[in-house]
């Protein structure tokens, strides 16, 4: 079998494994911690794909997770939508408003982006508990109903833990999917010559711009959609959701996995998606703890997972090789 | 019949400065044209106008009759006028086959959906790039190495890779910029072979050079700039007894080396 055909088994037993979890055991300590992890992979693998793929560090993910999360929230409870739709626009307000912030700040240059990028997401944050004709303020939105998806001749109440747990991880594995089609293909090539040499790109003809949009465009709908349906998990949305805890978490599991590594970002996203929890018991301590993580990390570990094998690829090449005539 | 690149009172200030100063030439089609000039004559500066990464003051440029001027540089270069850097790049963590394939991806016209689905046409455009590629490598003699990262090769054979990546998506001309500067002599006439090669194929080429015995060994025509300004155009013979170029740019031991040789 092909390398290739082998990761594609892999991938299908493990994805097969983790949707059997709750057939073995209805551990809500469990089920959460795959909440989690779900959630959190689909908000790293958006990152990765901006700054992992096309190198732009970017902060906005939690911004547009929480927009996410707020419209569906607001528009359920308002309007009267459905989970599904509530979501789905949340998903594409968060695309509009990733591609307005790219637009406007890309045309200068990288840097700007980043910058802009923090100053969105701690705007989020005060829009959020400040504009409380709309969101309600400090207090958010919370009691969010049971959501449930009737399909001719099937209806599901997403009422126990793992309904939650099915929903996210199926969602999760059709954004891995997404993620992984695009850096594989011609686009990921391109996104990756941006990053790492923008001028040679641009001097073969790529425009930045379009991949820079388009990978900001498609984390930005992951991370809104995702949001969607992680505030009715919690069946709360209130201005935490655009905390910077997300943001480091995103990025300390991007950083060691590897920008710019599928399977490492993967990886370090299902083991890290446990950390949150265990560091449950020292909110104020957690943040020195990430920060202390990624210092190091980037310290002794360039790269992450990703770099070292990158580095090992590097090094047998470059191993001494019979003479060629 | 009108030149291939037709330059037009190209002109770029630098603050106060004036760094090209109402420069025209033109290029033939099939030609390759060395561009010289002592430091700070405006040699790199035109190529960065023309290849627009850099902004003009003044004048017009046209490939084949289509107006670049003002283009960003990726629609100058899918106009088919591509350049290399005098830093030389690379894409380091690429293998030199996606490092020649990423460069012809753009001017194949294939979508983003089609090359999502891997359709039909994105796959025989990557095919014909891989075909391209291992016949350009085959060129450049890399061949052992397509699949390596191209963070492993030498200077020199970076900028072997360099020309190789400006010809992949088959432009009609090529500006190299300082393609030999800091490489071994026996690399500056592979180099050289290389260069002579593409021309035949077709390329149009225009070097940006301070070696002098490859300019003269190479171009049928050269440009020489002084201070911004062209102060000399025409055949190797003609610019070699040139005295405002003996004067101006080789001073008198340059002009020695010159009619004797390098010492």
């Amino acid at each position: 079998m092909t390398p290739a055909g082998r990761r594609g088994c892999a991938a299908l037993v493990g994805v097969a494994a983790l949707f059997a979890i709750p057939r073995v055991t209805g551990n809500e300590y469990v089920l959460a911690l795959g909440v989690s992890f779900a959630t959190f992979s689909v908000l790293a693998g958006g990152l990765n794909l901006v700054y992992g793929y096309t190198g732009l560090l970017s902060f906005a993910q939690v911004g547009f997770f929480g927009i996410g999360g707020y419209t569906a929230a607001l528009l359920v409870t308002e309007q009267g939508w459905s989970l599904w739709t509530g979501a789905a626009a949340g998903g594409l307000l968060a695309t509009l408003v990733g591609l307005v912030i790219g637009y406007s700040s890309l045309r200068l240059s990288r840097h700007s982006f980043a910058i802009v990028s923090l100053s969105f997401a701690l705007l989020c944050m005060i829009v959020a508990r400040d504009w409380v004709s709309l969101t309600r303020g400090a207090m958010g939105i919370p009691g969010l109903p049971v959501p449930s998806l009737s399909l001719p001749g099937w209806q599901w109440r997403l009422g126990r833990p793992s309904d939650f747990y099915y929903l996210l991880l199926a969602f999760a594995v059709l954004a891995q999917a997404l993620i992984y089609v695009i850096v594989t293909s011609r686009l990921g090539r391109a996104m990756r010559a941006i990053k790492l040499n923008e001028p040679l790109a641009e001097s073969q003809g790529i425009d930045p711009l379009r991949y820079k949009l388009l990978a900001i465009a498609l984390s930005a709908l992951l991370a809104g959609i995702v949001g969607g349906f992680f505030v009715f998990y919690l069946t709360i949305v209130d201005p935490s959701i655009f905390d910077f805890y997300y943001t480091e978490t995103m990025l300390i599991m991007v950083i060691i996995g590897g920008p710019g590594s599928f399977w490492g970002v993967l990886g370090s996203s299902a083991v890290l998606a446990a950390l949150p929890d265990l560091l449950r018991f020292t909110t104020d301590l957690r943040m020195v703890l990430y920060g202390a993580v990624l210092i190091a990390t980037m310290l002794v570990f360039p790269g992450g997972v990703g770099g070292w094998l990158e580095r090992r690829r590097l090094r047998r090449w470059r191993r001494p090789r019979p003479a060629t005539p | 019949m009108t030149a291939l690149l037709e330059v037009r009172g190209l002109t770029k200030r630098y603050l106060g400065l004036t760094a090209v100063d109402r420069v025209s030439f033109d290029v033939e089609a099939g030609a390759v044209v060395g561009l010289i000039g002592p430091n700070g004559s405006g040699k790199s500066t035109i190529v960065d106008c023309v290849s627009g990464f850099q902004a003009v003051d003044g004048g017009q440029w046209a490939l084949d009759g289509h107006v670049l001027t003002g283009l960003p540089t990726h629609r100058i270069a899918r106009a088919g006028l591509t350049r290399t850097f005098q830093a030389v790049r690379a894409y380091d963590e690429l293998s030199l086959l996606d490092n020649l394939r990423v460069a012809a991806q753009e001017s194949d016209g294939v979508g983003w959906l089609s090359s999502l689905a891997r359709g039909r046409r994105s796959r025989s455009a990557e095919a014909t790039a891989g075909a391209r590629a291992r016949e350009l490598l085959a060129t450049i003699e890399l061949t052992e190495y397509a699949e390596a990262p191209a963070a492993i090769l030498s200077y020199g054979q970076r900028k072997l890779l360099a020309i190789a990546a400006a010809m992949m998506a088959r432009p009609r001309l090529v500006v190299l910029d300082e393609p030999v500067a800091g490489v071994n002599p026996t690399m500056i006439r592979r180099i050289e072979q290389v260069l002579h090669r593409l021309n035949a194929e077709g390329v149009t080429l225009v070097i940006v050079e301070h070696n002098v015995d490859f300019i003269m060994s190479l171009c049928g025509r050269v440009v020489v700039l002084e201070a911004g300004r062209k102060i000399a155009d025409g055949p190797p013979s003609l610019i070699r007894n040139d005295p405002r170029v003996l004067a101006a740019y080789l001073g008198q031991r340059g002009a020695a080396e010159l009619r004797h040789g390098s010492p």
